[in-house]
């Protein structure tokens, strides 16, 4: 399967609207094991939203390692290789649960140090 | 119903300039009021004010109140030139035709106009020449820049919407935004977020700003991941050697090439207000990741 992004979304691959349209794409192929291919050519604009919704929400059903291979991404430009690539470190850590009380911990912890 | 007249000072963007403007929310915050704004003491008004006091406008119109800017007061010809020529007096019943200068537009969005928003950016605060950037650098900066619109609309509850104003200021090599919401505010947000955890309420408004900055905290729900928008914003900011400021109730957070700081204001008020600062030289731009070249897939 593939997708040519420009085509579905346009130039601006921004909201999360648009990441959801293409999660709701991908999301069965994926997780049946079939390639799917994202052809990013003539977007030129990306924030993390979009990917949020279009990548991020996969890892709720697809291990990180498959993903990859099973997802190929074709001319994405520097910055959306920016934003993707965080969206997955930051959704994989999300999915495996984000440690809420280790982060209220650490703030409560350094307020005290502020505030000696 | 009385008018209550509130004098406009002159107002640059230092923390004590918010102040002064948080004084004036605090001063008008109450329902069904009616407000005059005199500009009789103002000589200098930065776009940071100007997003504010649109918005503040709007938000006593919400409450049935009105909101009237007193033209005939307003003698200081350099904020005068500003004003027409950012729109604003055009927004609000001056008959002044608008021109361009060094200005950029005040802005009002009531709901998320996603390519209004982004024209606007590409258009007017970054295209008209002060920036010497490339294309794909541009595209870059207006899509970290839109993480602030995105979180005003998704986060904040701003029932009245988002208000932006710009300046290029040619003497500082500067080019400024300021984005202004009227919702509950960062700090309320992540509280209420976190009220299940008891020790969340000792968290001061400038702990909960760090919590909202920290990569990969967001108050959604749990099915839907987040928390990136603020995170990729701030290392834009520090690698490009800009600045941003935030204020949100009794917190604020100072986010430049030297770090991060959050602390607590004694003036506070309801929302949340964005500052950017970018400084206009192409030296100073790279891509945060350029130097690893890392392909995702």
């Amino acid at each position: 399967m593939e997708i040519i992004i420009k085509d579905v979304i346009g130039p601006r691959c921004i909201i999360k609207e648009d990441g959801q349209k293409i999660y709701e794409k991908i999301h069965g192929p994926l997780t049946k094991a079939e390639t799917v291919t994202l052809d990013f050519d003539g977007v030129t604009q990306f924030a993390s939203p979009f990917f949020n919704f279009a990548i991020g929400q996969l890892l709720k059903d697809i291990e990180e390692k498959d993903l990859r291979c099973l997802l190929r991404v074709e001319n994405l430009n520097e910055t959306g290789k920016l934003v993707v690539e965080r969206v997955i470190e930051n959704a994989a850590r999300y999915h495996s649960d984000i440690d809420y009380r280790k982060i209220v911990d650490d703030i409560l912890e350094q307020q005290a140090k502020e505030s000696e | 119903m009385p008018q209550k007249i509130i004098y406009i000072p002159r107002i640059n963007d230092s923390p004590a300039d918010f102040a002064e403007l948080f004084q004036i929310w605090d001063e008008v915050n109450d329902d069904f009021e009616n407000v005059k704004f005199d500009f009789s003491q103002c000589n200098f008004l930065r776009p940071n004010a100007v997003a504010f006091l649109g918005g503040l406008a709007r938000l006593i119109e919400s409450r049935m109140g009105t909101a009237v800017f007193d033209w005939d007061t307003l003698k200081n010809a350099a904020v005068m030139t500003n004003l027409s020529q950012n729109g604003f007096a055009g927004h609000f019943e001056h008959t002044s035709s608008r021109k361009t200068g060094n200005s950029i537009p005040y802005r009002e969005d009531n709901v998320r106009d996603v390519n209004g928003i982004m024209d606007y950016l590409e258009i007017y605060w970054l295209g008209r020449g002060w920036v010497q950037v490339n294309q794909p650098l541009r595209d870059a900066i207006v899509g970290h820049v839109w993480e602030i619109y995105n979180n005003a609309f998704e986060h904040s509850g701003s029932g009245i919407g988002v208000f932006s104003c710009g300046q290029h200021f040619p003497r500082y090599n500067e080019l400024l935004l300021s984005v202004v919401d009227f919702g509950q505010g960062i700090p309320a947000k992540v509280r209420n977020f976190l009220s299940s955890d008891p020790r969340a309420k000792q968290l001061t408004a400038a702990g909960c700003l760090r919590w909202a900055f920290q990569s990969g905290t967001t108050t959604k729900s749990k099915e839907e991941p987040g928390g990136l928008g603020l995170d990729l914003l701030k290392e834009f900011v520090q690698v490009n050697q800009g600045k941003l400021e935030v204020y949100s109730n009794e917190g604020y957070a100072l986010i430049d090439k030297d770090g991060e700081g959050f602390t607590n204001i004694t003036t506070s008020f309801e929302g949340t207000v964005f500052h950017i600062t970018l400084r206009c030289d192409e030296n100073l731009y790279r891509f945060a990741d350029e130097t690893n070249g890392n392909v995702p897939f």
